[in-house]
């Protein structure tokens, strides 16, 4: 048995691998500019986080806060303030669920991929129901 | 042309079939082989000013294409596993229907049981039966002492005697 006749390749195709190969150095120097980007990427990242843990901060807090004539009735120690919640923050009697319905099952996979951890790392945080 | 890209088109020359044929039997794809090649050479070209010659450029830059193919199949086992579907089913289908496929049916049996291999056997086999290294080569380039891999390609060698009907070695 011969060990490399089992697999064949399009004809020529060893010459113009060297070929496209050897031009990575140049379309690297081509793409440059966008290395200057990257410096700057942690900063942006930085930037972006604070930005959005501000405005869920903010989101958080206003939904939290509960007014005046509110607090009043859920002092009163009769005051069913699981009944007070599903009644009152949902007009049909029922919690608010979001759902995030652009986030498509191939997103989720690319960046659990993109997170680099291993099949039984997910196992793992799957088990412990994250 | 700078002295990088100088030494960059020799490693080309001189390595990119051999590792392009290295990189084919893992991936068992004509198409993901040409892909990854791209993107070993490209760490290659970006961490050439970051090689000391402390080892060997050859041990050097298959130590890159070796750990870029095994973080390539890590990569599509968990994407197989979140797509509740299973990798070495779907590299079985590759070697079955793969066009570029010439060999005999005996050399097909044999591709489908170096995918049974645990990872670790799997690449000594391949380093050793296709792609022609030495065991002073490959003990270089995964750092693994040369009589354990001795032992790991007898065991590999065991293991698909015993998956093959036909004759292999």
């Amino acid at each position: 048995m011969t060990r490399k006749s089992d697999i064949s390749t399009p004809e020529g195709y060893f010459e113009n691998l060297q070929e496209r190969l050897s031009a990575i150095p140049r379309q690297q120097e081509v793409s440059k500019p966008a290395a200057t980007i990257r410096r700057f990427t942690p900063y942006l990242a930085y930037a972006a986080s604070l930005l959005i843990l501000l405005s869920v901060g903010t989101f958080v807090l206003r939904k939290t806060t509960v007014a005046p004539e509110v607090q009043q009735v859920q002092e009163d120690p009769y005051w069913d303030y699981y009944a007070y919640l599903s009644g009152a923050l949902d007009p049909d009697g029922y919690f608010e669920y979001t759902e995030i319905e652009d986030l498509s099952d191939e997103d989720i996979i690319n960046y659990l991929l993109a997170s680099n951890l291993s099949l039984e790392q997910l196992a793992m945080s799957y088990e412990e129901g994250f | 042309m700078t002295e990088n890209e100088k030494v960059f088109n020799q490693i080309v020359r001189d390595y990119s079939e051999r590792l392009w044929w290295h990189v084919r039997r893992f991936v068992n794809s004509h198409e993901d082989a040409d892909d990854l090649l791209q993107e070993i050479f490209l760490k290659v070209w970006t961490a050439l000013p970051s090689f000391r010659g402390e080892a060997q450029l050859f041990t050097w830059v298959w130590r890159i294409a070796t750990n870029e193919t095994l973080n390539h199949l890590r990569k599509e086992k968990v994407r197989a596993a979140l797509k509740f579907s299973s990798v070495d089913a779907e590299m079985e289908r590759r070697i079955q229907a793969d066009p570029y496929f010439k060999g005999t049916e005996a050399e097909r049996e044999l591709a489908k049981a170096v995918l049974k291999l645990p990872e670790k056997q799997r690449q000594v086999f391949i380093m050793r039966w296709w792609d022609d290294l030495s065991y002073e080569e490959m003990s270089a380039i995964t750092g693994t002492s040369v009589g354990s891999l001795k032992a790991s390609y007898h065991i590999a060698q065991e293991k698909i005697r015993s998956l093959v009907s036909q004759q292999v070695f």
